[in-house]
């Protein structure tokens, strides 16, 4: 049946290649949907920034601080995932094995090179990248479903191979390390400067996916999880940015991890197995990966949700259930997606549910 | 006039008496951190249970004297959900929040290493029932600047407990058999605690005359039925359930269905369980506890406890003498505090509770820390006559003097 729409006659009548652009052109433009103004968005940084400076001055006490600081590196690894599966719709269920990759990467340059953290965190988060992309190498012939059960067999598989790695990898004890290598006069010890060293780290984070997000790399990666096939057809090396947004994810993984690693100072394989991995996908579900702070929104809520309700692990996997059907029933876009179409009721503007794919919502 | 007088007069002697009574009675902050919900539950609630009932009968004895004070237990107790991130979030509050003198547990390994490198800096001590905690439990780590220097293992070394343990099950099993057994499987959990645990018992096997092969099941295992079936073809004499006694609550009746073995032992299952559960096998069974059985002791101090530990409403599980890790260590703390004379000295607590011996409950013979922080006494081995349920025949192995050829201590 022919096509009689005005519009489509337009794209109908132009050559190939500017016809798919153009389409390409709508689909990014409609998920780019709504940025919020300049001025929102940098009040919000600057409140959420001062919030997270001022938190050890609180006087919340050192149980409301150490889970402050769980939730923050929780959180850094998220903003990997968030990148993978918010921009470039790759979803992966076994990111806390990545995180293991760069915890267990540092400890064992610790035990066996004696390197410290700053030296071996280098390292850590490379071989995390190299390794985010080797498993993403079934990407480029595999997706969507398939590509999940792969992340979730890497993950069982890396749980094996530590628990059953001998002395190198500590097996099922795990591994020691000592603490974070002092700065001149920063002694790591102290919470809130362990606090302040992963806060930072997730400044790092938040300013590289909101970068990520607004630069032509960013729209690329959101070109490619919107049409993968239209995409590659304007000249988009497709394989490549897959496999660099997971490198890239990776990265920020093995960031996680070793900040994991030298803030629990003990590891083992239990803390990198499926459970942990499910839970950094309800996370990001939770908060939102396409919203700048939506991976941040998901870690505080799966963290603190048991602390602040006081449920149990029982009780707290039928919330995070429950939670997660509201999501997908009433905000496809997580909780992230809920607070902006709030402030956008509020301010009168108008909402796309799933907006903000410009990462700067 | 006269009586609002008088009304003053005794509400103001009333509140001179309390001030004194609160100045006579100081309290002494102590910390509890075990998993009171999440999957180690059953072995978090005992620790919950003895470190309440040594409170009370402390604070009830009239307190601790230490100096010209006297101090009440003011127990702290923190569900760390079965969460490493919220036993040492649970630790830090414990510890610069709260304040407290000493902390007891938790109930893993990996939880309580990760909070000894928080409470050992801050000088707190620690109790813990962690028998792999003797791998990193050496002379560097306990020396005075060694961060596991405030902690203590409440539990004896491996290799003390596999030798007494492999010498019961042989000594129970062997009359049993047609021949003499030879070759042993052991049936464990593979994790943490399962290859820590049972690679001391191998060897104790070992040392015994076995030739034994090591099985390991992933964590979380229910269906065991594969496992078994291969086990069965190895044709072995006896299937050591080691180390979990959920697990091998689940794997057992599946072992049994499969006729496995001609004999078995339980490890950690408790002959109350037993009984209760209304067990039964054709072939004879052991079991052990850790430490001590609650279903069938020996020792009167036991029973005595257990009549009290249950009176407080604690469940009877597999776990439950579990307690007796916990419990006698309160007391030990308290006479080590008297002795030293003050409560802010946690240097001299530590070398007190290292030259000094206490004779409680979970031993006949005086406990006494070795130099590397952990206790020695002995295990509870018993047998269930086959076909019953309630028949049991317990005898109590003393440890070896000397690890085994092969097994380095811890």
């Amino acid at each position: 049946m022919p096509m009689t729409d005005n519009s489509a006659g337009k794209i109908g009548a132009a050559p190939e290649g500017a016809r798919a652009r153009d389409r390409l052109a709508l689909l990014t433009a409609d998920n780019a949907a709504v940025p919020l103004p300049a001025s929102v968005q940098a009040i919000t940084a600057i409140l959420l920034a001062a919030l997270l400076i001022a938190l050890p001055w609180l006087g919340l006490g050192y149980r409301f601080l150490s889970i402050a600081i769980t939730t923050l590196y929780t959180a850094i690894g998220l903003y990997g995932l968030g990148l993978q599966f918010g921009q470039a719709g790759i979803m992966s269920v076994g990111h806390a094995a990545l995180m293991g990759v760069g915890a267990y990467a540092s400890a064992i340059l610790s035990v066996q090179l004696d390197l410290g953290f700053w030296t071996s965190l280098p390292f850590a988060m490379a071989l995390s990248a190299i390794v985010g992309g080797v498993i993403g190498l079934p990407t480029l012939r595999v997706g969507g479903q398939h590509y999940i059960i792969i992340t979730f067999c890497f993950c069982a598989l890396f749980v094996i191979v530590l628990t059953n790695g001998g002395t190198f990898t500590g097996s099922a004890t795990g591994l020691d390390v000592g603490s974070v290598t002092p700065l001149p006069g920063i002694n790591f010890d102290k919470l809130s400067n362990n606090y302040y060293l992963v806060l930072a780290a997730l400044f790092l984070a938040l300013a590289a996916t909101h970068l990520i997000g607004i630069s032509r790399y960013g729209r690329t990666l959101r070109a490619i999880r919107e049409n993968e096939q239209l995409a590659r057809s304007v000249g988009i090396n497709v394989d490549l940015h897959k496999l660099g947004v997971l490198m890239v994810s990776g990265l920020f993984a093995g960031l996680a991890g070793v900040l994991q690693l030298y803030y629990l100072r003990h590891i083992s394989p239990t803390l990198f197995g499926a459970f942990p991995s499910l839970y950094l996908a309800l996370m990001v579900m939770l908060g939102g990966a396409r919203y700048l702070y939506g991976p941040l929104i998901g870690a505080v809520i799966v963290n603190f949700l048991p602390e602040v309700l006081n449920l149990d692990p029982v009780d707290s996997r039928i919330a995070y259930g429950v939670c997660l059907l509201l999501v997908i029933l009433l905000l496809p876009g997580g909780v992230g997606a809920g607070i902006k179409n709030i402030y956008c009721a509020i301010a009168g503007g108008s909402v796309t549910q799933g907006g903000g794919a410009n990462g700067r919502a | 006039m006269r009586q609002l007088g008088l009304g003053l007069a005794m509400a103001a002697a009333g509140l001179a008496m309390a001030l004194q009574a609160a100045r006579a009675d100081e309290e002494l902050p102590i910390g509890v951190v075990a998993a009171q919900s999440g999957s180690f539950v059953s072995a978090g609630n005992t620790i919950v249970g003895a470190a309440n009932l040594a409170a009370q009968q402390i604070n009830d004895a009239g307190g601790i004297k230490v100096g010209d004070k006297t101090y009440k237990i003011k127990l702290y107790i923190r569900d760390n959900r079965t969460d490493v991130n919220v036993s040492i979030a649970a630790a830090r509050e414990l510890v610069n929040d709260i304040g407290v003198k000493a902390i007891w547990g938790t109930e893993t390994h990996d939880f309580s290493v990760s909070m000894a490198k928080i409470i050992g800096p801050a000088k707190v001590l620690q109790f813990s029932g962690n028998s792999s905690l003797g791998a990193v439990l050496d002379d560097t780590a306990v020396a005075d600047d060694g961060w596991l220097h405030y902690t203590f293992q409440s539990e004896p070394q491996e290799w003390q407990r596999s030798g007494s343990t492999a010498k019961g099950v042989l000594s129970l099993l062997t009359p049993q058999l047609k021949s003499p057994p030879k070759h042993s499987v052991v049936f464990v959990g593979n994790d943490a605690t399962g290859q820590y645990l049972s690679s001391h018992y191998v060897k104790a096997l070992e040392a015994e005359g076995q030739k034994v092969d090591l099985v390991q099941y992933p964590p979380d295992t229910t269906d065991f039925s594969p496992l078994l079936t291969r086990i069965k073809g190895m044709k072995p004499d006896i299937v050591h359930f080691w180390y979990n006694g959920d697990s091998t609550l689940t794997a057992f009746p599946q072992a049994l269905k499969l006729g496995v073995a001609p004999s078995y032992f339980l490890f950690g299952v408790d002959p109350g369980i037993y009984q209760e559960r209304s067990l039964k096998a054709d072939v004879p069974v052991t079991l052990s506890c850790v430490p001590v059985c609650w279903g069938s002791s020996p020792y009167p101090e036991v029973k005595q406890y257990f009549e009290k530990y249950f009176g407080l409403g604690a469940a009877k599980g597999p776990q439950s003498s579990v307690s007796l890790l916990y419990y006698d260590y309160f007391f030990w703390y308290a006479k080590a505090l008297e002795k030293v004379g003050k409560i802010d000295d946690p240097d001299a607590v530590v070398a007190e509770l290292l030259k000094s011996d206490y004779k409680g409950v979970v031993s006949p013979v005086p406990l006494v820390f070795n130099k590397h922080h952990q206790v020695t006494f002995a295990t509870e081995v018993c047998m269930v006559e086959p076909n019953t349920s309630d028949q049991f025949k317990c005898a109590v192995e003393q440890p070896p003097a000397a690890p085994p050829p092969g097994d380095n201590g811890g």
